[in-house]
């Protein structure tokens, strides 16, 4: 466990977040802080969640990482480049919470979408999008369309969509909350298996305590009224997880000192 | 027993045939009400047999053609002006909700001209329009198309408008151009928006075209039925163009039904033609038991 | 250390995100646009353009100064035709509900049974008035009734098609488990209609009077076409055409513009009172 965490020192930051601070004007005109004075930085390969109850400004500053959204103040580098340059690089996987597939396509011509964005030929395009259902698991719906599928398998295409331009960056906005349990597990083992294989770099947005710790390396635990970074716990459960590790008590500890790092409010 | 009479009448088949029924046998008795208290029945409610008898009676009725032969010749007539209103309104309202969703100005401008043309009764502008033209033809595909231009700009619109932020935010992820934007997303989320408004538009640019028939008699649909109206031609002509125009108003709605489901892949999985290619909706458990075991490392559930 | 980031929009991207401009944008664009089409129209220009005269295409004043002038007449056709169309509304709409209201409580025949109905409306006008009028041939001794009643006969048959489709979705597609809670209240039938599927069908209602109130005044308009007594602003417009008296029947093209224009902010009003409750 010592031994990863030193790995981790010596990698290089690839997000570099100082000081970001979002204001948006309400209906009457007040300044309201969505969120202020955050200040993280994300190592290469990392698996980071965003944690917090709605209304704490996690998805804005997911947002703000991909250039969908623009900071009032701070700023942001990825490998020394802003939000923009990289966006238009390609280098970015976003994953919506909701699954927005297009019902005119099939899933396989959905998941080739950003591909035809950046021009690829239709044998490359063909190509990466049978390897991504592979690994996803959809190989034999390829055919079909998005209403013939069931919440967690569209979900799954997302996924797929998202991985095919093979970006050096993983940016998901609660991409799980919306399936029941069941589901959730299932797609937990699948995305640890992909990091596993792909190495990215993840910044994983949600709301369930026990799904950032199992999850990921660092859990950055945020608290609204205004936003802002509460704390950032390191973790050192051994990887790689598996589901009996929930049952363990270092793991109901750690979800306690998180739970517990978080200020202001209940946590819903 | 009781189940299988209710299982019966899911099926879309009883359901048009009970009702069929239902309309035929009230009209019966209908015309036997009639012909027991008229004189010229025929004028008011003719047995349908005698409908059907006069359909296929190779009697000449005007300048040596059959009752249907004038039918169909003034209909072919009368629906081919129809057909070419029709395309020209349907693609400049498509074009004009296109111009409408790139520029907010264009939008602000003429949003609420749109709307007065729908209350603009203009049907009843036909006699005026085809004093301005001066053309019969002219003015038919100019009334086809105002009436058909509505129903298509307004949905298209509407289409356009109903695509979801969270569309426009992948795009953007994917550092998508305009263009891109337009052909990958905006245009096919309105193309459902847009066969709802042909389907509005087909049976009002047929009527239109109709009307102007009996504005100035040429040989149309509507000439004809004035004319056999006013007993100058067989009674049964007129019904006959009654119940053909009626076919047409609904065929046509039928029609570009099936073009959409041509059109749209995704509808077919829901429609009878989904269901003769094989292709049916897959729903959670049923889909678990689908996969195969190439799936990475995966445990059953 | 907070820092700003600077901030280089264009004007014209400014002025987009401003709200003040764009809802002032709203009103004057058009209001802009058509003062232009006012001025083509009264100089005269819309008429080279579209190849015609000013006597086929009167100024606009010319055409207020007429109207004004025979404002008796005009009055007694547009009354006429009104009534046709808000009989015809009224009636066709009660009948669609009702027809709706049946076909909610068999649903599986009722829903075919409204197929048919909303088939008929597609059945062009031009097809329905002459034979409505042959129908109402014995209805009474005078002219008018008679050509009254066929009118309102098809103006009624579309306004029923337009609503009965329209309340029969407001009546059944509810909330999912909104009848299962009333049954929880072992709620009666009526009750479970006054309560539950007659609020929820009010803004169907409203979906389908947007359509059906044009299609009623326009349906009115052309059925006066074919009716034996000779009034009604659509009949006008027709009559005076063939008489060659073109800015008589822009007097009437007029006043069944506003008519259209009249009904619709009418509609639009009780469409705002009705429904502040459902936002």
């Amino acid at each position: 466990m010592n031994a990863s965490a030193e790995v981790r020192n010596n990698v290089p930051d690839e997000i570099v977040i100082r000081d970001l601070g979002v204001t948006f004007q309400d209906n009457k005109g007040n300044d309201v802080q969505a969120i202020t004075g955050v200040n993280l930085n994300i190592k290469k390969g990392e698996f980071v969640s965003l944690l917090g109850p709605s209304g704490c400004g996690k998805t804005t500053l997911l947002r703000c990482v991909a250039d969908l959204q623009e900071p009032t103040d701070g700023d942001i580098h990825i490998e020394g480049m802003t939000p923009k340059e990289v966006r238009l690089q390609h280098k970015f996987g976003f994953v919506f919470q909701a699954p927005v597939l297009f019902d005119w396509r099939t899933v396989k011509k959905n998941v080739e979408l950003p591909l035809e964005m950046m021009y690829q030929t239709k044998q490359q395009r063909s190509e990466r999008a049978d390897e991504m259902l592979e690994m996803v698991g959809l190989t034999n719906f390829a055919n079909h369309y998005p209403n013939q599928l069931s919440g967690g398998m569209q979900q799954r295409v997302n996924i797929a969509r998202a991985l095919g331009i093979q970006p050096d960056i993983l940016l998901m906005d609660e991409p799980f909350s919306a399936l029941d349990e069941f589901t959730k597990e299932k797609l937990h083992e699948d995305l640890l298996q992909i990091w596993r294989k792909t190495n990215k770099t993840i910044l994983f947005v949600t709301h369930n305590i026990q799904e950032a710790v199992f999850l990921s390396d660092r859990v950055c635990v945020l608290s609204p009224h205004p936003g802002r970074l509460s704390a950032i716990v390191d973790k050192d459960l051994p990887r790689p997880r598996t589901l009996e590790m929930k049952e363990t008590p270092e793991f109901s500890q750690l979800v306690l000192k998180v739970r517990n790092s978080f200020e202001g409010g209940s946590f819903s | 027993m009781k189940k299988k009479y209710l299982s019966l009448t899911t099926k879309k088949w009883f359901q048009i045939l009970f009702w069929a029924v239902i309309v035929i046998a009230a009209w019966e008795i209908g015309a036997t009400v009639v012909a027991m208290t008229k004189r010229t029945p025929e004028n008011i409610l003719p047995h349908l047999y005698q409908v059907l008898a006069a359909a296929i009676s190779t009697k000449a009725v005007s300048g040596g053609m059959t009752a249907t032969q004038v039918v169909f010749t003034s209909a072919s007539a009368t629906l081919l002006r129809a057909l070419g209103g029709f395309a020209i309104g349907a693609s400049l309202g498509f074009l004009l909700a296109l111009l409408m969703k790139l520029s907010g100005v264009v939008e602000k401008l003429i949003f609420p001209y749109l709307m007065l043309i729908q209350l603009i009764p203009v049907l009843g502008l036909a006699p005026i329009i085809l004093a301005i033209t001066g053309d019969i033809n002219r003015s038919r595909l100019v009334i086809a198309a105002i009436l058909s231009f509505y129903p298509v700009a307004a949905n298209t619109l509407a289409g356009f408008k109903s695509v979801a932020k969270e569309k426009y935010d992948l795009m953007y992820t994917y550092a998508a151009k305009k263009r891109q934007l337009y052909t990958k997303v905006l245009i096919p989320s309105a193309v459902p928006y847009l066969f709802t408004g042909l389907k509005i538009a087909a049976p009002m640019a047929i009527t239109a075209s109709i009307l102007v028939d009996t504005l100035q008699g040429d040989g149309g649909l509507g000439c004809m039925l004035s004319q056999s109206l006013k007993h100058a031609m067989n009674i049964y002509v007129f019904w006959l163009i009654v119940f053909f125009s009626a076919f047409i108003g609904i065929f046509s709605t039928q029609l570009i039904s099936l073009i959409e489901i041509l059109v749209s892949p995704q509808k077919r999985s829901a429609s009878w033609i989904g269901r003769i290619a094989g292709k049916e909706k897959i729903y959670g458990r049923d889909a678990e038991k689908n996969r195969t075991q190439k799936e990475p490392g995966a445990e059953t559930l | 250390m907070q820092r700003k980031i600077g901030r280089r929009k264009s004007l014209a991207q400014r002025l987009s995100e401003n709200k003040k401009v764009q809802a002032a944008a709203t009103i004057i664009l058009p209001l802009l646009l058509g003062i232009l089409i006012f001025a083509l129209w009264q100089g005269q220009i819309l008429q080279a353009m579209f190849h015609t005269d000013t006597f086929t295409l009167p100024v606009p004043t010319k055409i207020a100064a007429l109207m004004h002038d025979n404002i008796g007449k005009v009055l007694v056709n547009t009354r006429d035709t009104v009534v046709v169309a808000l009989i015809g509304l009224i009636a066709g709409s009660l009948l669609g509900y009702g027809a709706a209201i049946l076909a909610s409580m068999f649903p599986n025949l009722g829903k075919g049974g409204l197929s048919i109905v909303g088939a008929f409306a597609s059945i062009p006008v031009v097809a329905l008035a002459p034979v409505m009028n042959n129908w109402t041939r014995s209805v009474s001794s005078t002219a008018s009734t008679r050509s009254t009643v066929a009118k309102i006969l098809v103006v009624m048959l579309i306004a029923a098609a337009d609503m009965g489709l329209n309340a029969y979705r407001g009546l059944t597609e509810l909330k999912p488990f909104a009848k299962d809670l009333m049954a929880t209240y072992a709620a009666p039938k009526r009750m479970v209609f006054l309560k539950l599927q007659l609020p929820n069908s009010v803004p169907y209602i409203f979906t389908a009077l947007k359509v059906s109130v044009p299609a009623s005044i326009m349906t009115a308009i052309v059925s006066e076409y074919f009716a034996e007594y000779i009034t009604g602003v659509g009949r006008q417009i027709r009559e005076n055409i063939v008489l060659a008296q073109y800015a008589t029947a822009w007097v009437y093209i007029t006043a069944a513009c506003i008519i259209g224009l009249v009904a619709y902010v009418i509609l639009m009003l009780v469409q705002s009172l009705v429904m502040r409750r459902y936002h």
